[in-house]
């Protein structure tokens, strides 16, 4: 269990960080074929509740919220799409409607710092268990040279006494 | 057991509060520049409200005035206490084209009427039969005011009571031709 966590660990961080970005890159799944039930409530999700504490509209029960819900029920069928709905919320409201800031401009830095936060806690980790194999097979290796000096003294005493006891 | 000498320590902390500072600036850091709402300096979305007396009131056949439009419920405490600024406000502009026109949302209209009938405003109050127009103006709350322009472009957004200070204040402002605020 030691020696794997000393050799594979190290790999750990940089596959979970390579996950995380494939996750952020991947396209969004095709809203085709859903109901506009399912659109609705989609969408809603994605528009934070102006007058609730970091609800969603879809979670929220205000009457704010169920007047979002039925605007985007309503643009819906007026045949909108999702991005459509999404700009007439913002141009009401502001990006801080949205529930997940679009990336661009600084908002990039919130969609790459956590990446680059495991990537270097990744390297940081590894370098870390790199260092610390490192030092033990160092002070195995002066360990084992001490033992063997020692051995050999204890042998070389045991031949004297020998030849002392034969003459 | 040591794992980092000093200088690596250093540079370590100094990614850290770099990433910190970093997450803090996209956080935070733009909060300086946003307005009250995103609509102001943008034309106003046009409405079209049925008044508490049946008729239809729509901007767009207010062009050249200047329109106070307020954002009220019955229920609403705030609303209560700022009635009375309003109404004397509008006995002060009436005469000047300036618009109050009150906005009834989320609301029952018996409660609404009610309110009506004990705050007694002079000027025109209505609601929006499809319950749209509170979202098109990205209200929050109530109450809550906008000031829009004769151009029909939207000068400023007030949240909270107000006064009769504050409605001379930005009622003045909209009255005068728009600079280029940066």
């Amino acid at each position: 269990m030691n020696n794997f966590m000393k050799t594979k660990v190290p790999y750990f961080p940089a596959f979970l960080a390579v996950i995380f970005i494939l996750l952020c890159l991947s396209p969004s799944v095709a809203d085709e074929g859903k109901s506009i039930d399912d659109q609705t409530k989609e969408i809603s999700y994605l528009l934070m509740c102006p007058v609730c504490q970091g609800q969603s509209v879809g979670e929220s029960n205000s009457n704010l919220a169920n007047d979002m819900r039925d605007i985007i029920r309503k643009q819906l069928e007026q045949g909108k799409s999702k991005d459509e709905i999404l700009a007439y919320f913002v141009s009401s409201y502001g990006e801080s409607i949205l529930a997940t800031p679009p990336p661009k401009g600084i908002n990039w830095l919130l969609w790459l710092l956590p990446g680059a936060g495991i990537i270097i806690g990744g390297i940081g980790i590894a370098l870390f268990l790199f260092r610390v194999q490192k030092q033990e097979k160092e002070e195995n290796n002066s360990v084992s040279n001490a033992q063997a000096a020692d051995d050999n003294e204890y042998l070389k005493r045991i031949e004297e006494e020998l030849k002392e006891s034969d003459s | 057991m040591k794992i980092f000498n000093t200088s690596g320590k250093l540079i370590i902390l100094i990614i850290i509060l770099g990433l910190v500072g970093l997450m803090g600036y996209a956080i935070f850091g733009t909060h300086s520049n946003v307005k009250t709402s995103p609509l102001i300096g943008k034309q106003a979305p046009d409405f079209t409200l049925k008044t508490f007396d049946g008729k239809d009131l729509a901007l767009s056949d207010l062009k050249g005035k200047t329109i106070l439009l307020n954002f009220w419920a019955s229920w609403c405490m705030p609303c209560r206490q700022e009635a009375g600024a309003l109404e004397s406000a509008w006995q002060k502009y009436k005469d000047e084209d300036v618009i109050f026109i009150g906005v009834n949302v989320w609301d029952e209209s018996s409660n609404a009427q009610s309110y009506l009938d004990q705050f007694g405003s002079g000027y025109t109050n209505a609601l929006d039969p499809q319950e749209e127009i509170q979202v098109n103006y990205g209200i929050g709350g109530v109450p809550e005011t906008f000031f829009i322009d004769s151009s029909g472009s939207v000068r400023d957004k007030f949240t909270g009571p107000l006064t009769e200070q504050i409605i001379d204040y930005y009622v003045l402002k909209a009255k005068q031709p728009e600079k280029n605020e940066s």
